[in-house]
């Protein structure tokens, strides 16, 4: 289960969600109570991430599945225009991407295709797996693979999807501007091999999102309009696959209804083995509940923030893996210089000052925030790049954890004293220093956690108030940062890395999301030394993640201060199911051991 | 008569025209725009800017406006940013599911409520009537998300009486009769919950009125002749008790597509009231801005029945 997830802004916490499990009567509220005093805690990284049931799948087996959103999905099931996470899980059990990957989510050969980089002449190889069909029986050629960046790279794509690495293709630009009927650096070689040539590599290009990971059936569609596309049949009703299952019955918004593709042995050489799965939508204040009467084998995208109230749901395995996000602090150091699009830095900023940075990341424990705020599913977040990411991650960081009277001598170091007494810090010139701090709306836990952060800040003498007074709604609140909004100089933010781990897009010269605008030349060259082509070189890869991550740490520019953890209840009678981030052919494999649920 | 529905028709236009106006105003100024937040950091500005182009929105608000209700007249509302499918399919379909829900919420509102509200004004004081007025305090103080959770808890999940999420279950198919009761099966349980609570208006009404009107003059002339108590009650009284409940029927038919946002989210109804909220959260502007003209412009139209309907059952508000 792959997630095809793209870098993208999450929200700090899932939307506000009211709990059936909270009408239980008095017992449930005392347990509540004592339950809070001891802080129960888990950890994520003691659970599973694959089921346990060792029995062997039944035949004519069905799977129900949940998935928890208080909203419907848009039913946008190919993935040239979908354009949400909703979308791209229900697509889950047909949208088998094209490439494996191995752990730190390069692209490995044993997918539905192979891909191979010449670094020197600039050039991709994408290669299709023998005998690969799609589910009307029609084979899978090159044409297919060549589709999606005709779809995507149409003057006339109403998506998302045409971005960086698109525009990084020989001849995109020109298609796309309508110069050219072809895009001239995509090649058909025969019927199952594909060349794509490229202005510039570096090493992104490994990674599973580097290049489109899908293919689109062009016998099917050639007619169609791209315009229209999105209300096209094969978008909403019945997409065609060369996954394991295919999709037999949508009922917009609420559920969606899979068979297996009786063409995916072919190429993959062995049935699914579900006879039928369901994705239903169910509501977050009504899953606790379901699993309880277990309505459902597995609920994806459970909420968090409640789960001491169904760890122990009866029949139900618990799976966690960590995400592929973190929470972070931002300081507002520049603005984006429209005309010129890069970040523009501004040395008489508020938070220009490395030490005040730093001195407020000292100032919090965030260990304790993921403890008492996050059940222990969230913890201190040491770099920029999550642990996910083993192979870069450089756990030799510490990050900022707890320690204020480091925070208040490095205030007063740099000059922040409080000269009028009222125990605040004043500014280097003596003048009043408040610090305006924006936050997200969502989830119970977003007032208390800025209340805490303001309440520590005050501890070591700074005054920091909630810019706008109150909470600011996710919209909003990336509206402001965007356009530099002067009221805001510290906020709390949070990225989804997606799969490829370089910083480049969100902490660039050139990055517009690079919303604290900090820019330097040390970190231009630090940036540029992940993405060069030395770094094709594992090794000298690691070291220049390292050195990034280390300039980050100790510049401060943006705080990491959580990463968190997801979890996946799942029935003890589903068999072969694997959670790893990584795990490539999961639907495929997932069966069920019994006819009920246990 | 006639020309009283005609004059308030006409004077509808220059009210439609406003209600634009401000609707598109207030959409606008909501920060945010449907391209915020949605874009991956991959992406050019220079791209997101140019989507913000050809969706219109970095035109003026007047030429956008203006733009907005030329097509609208014509029954183009746009194509929603989030769902990229023309705005009036999305409606449409989201409306359906809603007007069954509200039907079959009505019809059960008055089914407990007529009865109810009338036996307790005629026995007033007797315990049927101190029954009735404690379900009415009990369902005027409950809110309504409290209470459907309960009965979504006691018989869905409990008891396993009705389907607990979404509008029709995915393994029937479309058109048959196993269709309709599989998506009455679904639609009964939160319209229930939601009638349950809708009815404290109507009985209190009622039974007001009812215990009113049994001391008026008209009344007592009745009895005085020989009237037999049923026929005073049928005939005279609950004509008039039935009053302030027909000046709410034309209002009820507006709520027919307004759907609710509390049931619809609770339980996992594709509704109107869900589109509602949903598009608004995520800034489809012109799925927003399609919704509250048209439950504007059903307000309206509910007044205009509702008064239409009152000039049918009391003949003394009739205008000349």
């Amino acid at each position: 289960m792959k997630k095809k997830q793209v870098l993208g802004m999450i929200t700090v916490a899932t939307m506000a969600t009211l709990m059936l499990t909270a009408c239980g009567g008095n017992q449930k509220a005392d347990d509540k109570g004592k339950g809070n005093k001891e802080t129960q805690t888990e950890d994520v990284s003691k659970m599973p991430i694959k089921v346990s049931n060792t029995k062997k799948a039944i035949k004519d087996g069905t799977l129900d599945v949940a998935i928890v959103t208080d909203s419907s999905f848009q039913g946008l099931l190919m993935p040239e225009l979908s354009q949400d996470a909703i979308d791209s899980s229900i697509a889950g059990p047909m949208q088998q991407t094209l490439f494996a990957t191995d752990k730190d989510f390069k692209m490995v050969d044993g997918g539905a295709a192979d891909f191979k980089l010449d670094e020197d002449k600039k050039i991709a190889t994408v290669t299709l797996r023998e005998n690969l069909k799609w589910s009307d029986g029609e084979p899978v050629t090159s044409d297919d693979l060549v589709f999606p960046y005709e779809i995507i790279g149409d003057k006339d794509y109403t998506g998302v999807r045409y971005d960086e690495r698109f525009r990084n293709i020989v001849g995109m630009e020109e298609y796309h501007e309508g110069k050219a009927d072809t895009i001239s650096g995509i090649k058909q070689v025969d019927d199952r091999t594909m060349t794509i040539e490229f202005k510039e590599v570096n090493p992104s290009l490994l990674q599973a999102s580097g290049i489109w990971e899908a293919a689109a059936p062009k016998h099917a569609l050639k007619d169609a309009s791209i315009k229209d596309l999105a209300s096209h049949d094969l978008m909403r009703k019945s997409p065609l696959s060369y996954g394991p299952y295919v999709v037999s019955k949508v009922v917009n918004g609420e559920s969606i209804e899979y068979t297996p593709n009786k063409y995916y042995k072919e190429a993959f050489g062995e049935d699914p083995k579900l006879s039928k799965i369901t994705i239903t939508v169910v509501n977050p204040s009504s899953i606790v509940e379901a699993l309880k009467a277990k309505k459902y084998d597995i609920a994806l995208s459970m909420p968090t923030d409640n789960f001491p109230t169904y760890k122990d749901t009866e029949g139900y395995e618990m799976l966690g893996r960590e995400e592929m996000s973190y929470t972070y602090l931002g300081f507002k150091m520049g603005k984006w210089d429209k005309d010129k699009k890069e970040n523009v830095l501004d040395s008489n900023a508020k938070m220009s000052d490395k030490n005040l940075r730093q001195a407020m990341g000292y100032a919090i424990n965030n260990d304790e925030v993921g403890q008492k705020f996050y059940n222990g599913l969230r913890r201190n977040a040491t770099t920029l790049i999550p642990t996910v990411f083993k192979s870069y991650h450089d756990s030799d960081i510490k990050g900022y954890t707890q320690d204020k009277e480091k925070a208040k001598k490095l205030l007063k170091d740099a000059g922040y004293k409080d000269k009028d007494g009222d125990g605040f810090v004043e500014d280097k010139d003596g003048k009043k220093l408040t610090i305006k701090f924006a936050s997200m709306s969502g989830g119970e836990t977003a007032q208390p956690l800025a209340d805490y952060y303001i309440q520590e800040w005050k501890d070591i003498g700074l005054n920091v108030e909630l810019a706008t007074g109150r909470l600011i709604d996710f919209q909003s609140f990336y509206d402001k940062l965007q356009n530099d909004d002067p009221g805001i100089d510290v906020y709390q933010g949070a990225w989804s890395t997606g799969m490829d781990p370089s910083p480049t897009g969100l902490y660039g010269r050139h990055a517009a999301f690079n919303m604290s605008r900090f820019v330097s030349e040390e970190n231009d060259k630090l940036l540029e030394a992940i993405d060069s082509k030395d770094s094709f070189d594992s090794k000298k890869q690691k070291k220049a993640f390292s050195e990034w991550q280390e300039y980050a740490y100790k510049e401060a520019f943006v705080i990491p201060t959580l990463y968190r953890s997801e979890v996946l209840p799942v029935n003890k009678r589903v068999t072969d199911f694997d959670w790893k981030t990584t795990s490539y052919d999961v639907w495929a494999k997932v069966g069920v051991s019994d006819k009920e649920r246990q | 008569m006639w020309k009283t529905i005609l004059r308030r028709i006409i004077l509808m236009i220059p009210q439609v025209i406003i209600l634009s106006i401000f609707i598109f105003l207030l959409a606008q100024a909501m920060p945010g725009d449907p391209f915020t937040g949605l874009i991956n950091p991959n992406m050019d500005p220079a791209v997101i800017e140019k989507m913000r182009e050809a969706a219109g929105l970095n035109d003026p608000w007047h030429i956008q406006y203006i733009r907005w209700i030329g097509n609208a007249i014509h029954g183009d509302f746009g194509t929603s940013f989030l769902y990229k499918l023309p705005v009036a399919e999305i409606i449409g379909e989201r409306a359906l599911n809603t007007i069954w829900l509200s039907l079959l919420t009505v019809i059960l509102t008055y089914l407990i409520a007529l009865p109810l509200g009338l036996f307790a004004g005629r026995y007033q004081n007797s315990w049927f009537d101190k029954v009735v007025v404690v379900y009415n305090f009990f369902s005027f103080a409950v809110p309504i998300f409290i209470f459907a959770l309960l009965t979504l808890f006691i018989f869905g999940y409990r008891l396993d009486w009705f389907p607990t999420t979404g509008s029709v279950s995915s393994d029937v198919v479309k058109g048959t009769t196993a269709y309709f009761f599989d998506k009455l099966h679904h639609i009964t349980l939160p319209a229930i919950s939601q009638a349950f609570l809708a009815t404290a208006v109507t009985i209190q009404y009622l039974r007001s009125e009812v215990i009113d009107a049994k001391t008026q003059d008209f009344v007592r002339t009745a009895r005085s002749k020989g009237v037999p108590t049923n026929k005073v009650f049928t005939r005279h009284i609950f004509r008039n008790a039935s009053l302030p409940i027909a000046s709410q029927l034309g209002y009820e038919i507006t709520g027919l597509i307004s759907g609710s946002v509390v049931i619809e989210k609770i339980f996992g109804y594709p509704g109107i009231g869900k589109l509602f909220i949903d598009s608004i959260v995520q800034r489809d502007y012109t799925v927003i801005t399609a919704l509250i003209l048209i439950l504007g412009i059903a307000t309206l139209i509910g007044t205009l029945l509702s008064d239409i309907i009152m000039s049918i059952v009391d003949p003394r508000i009739r205008i000349q």
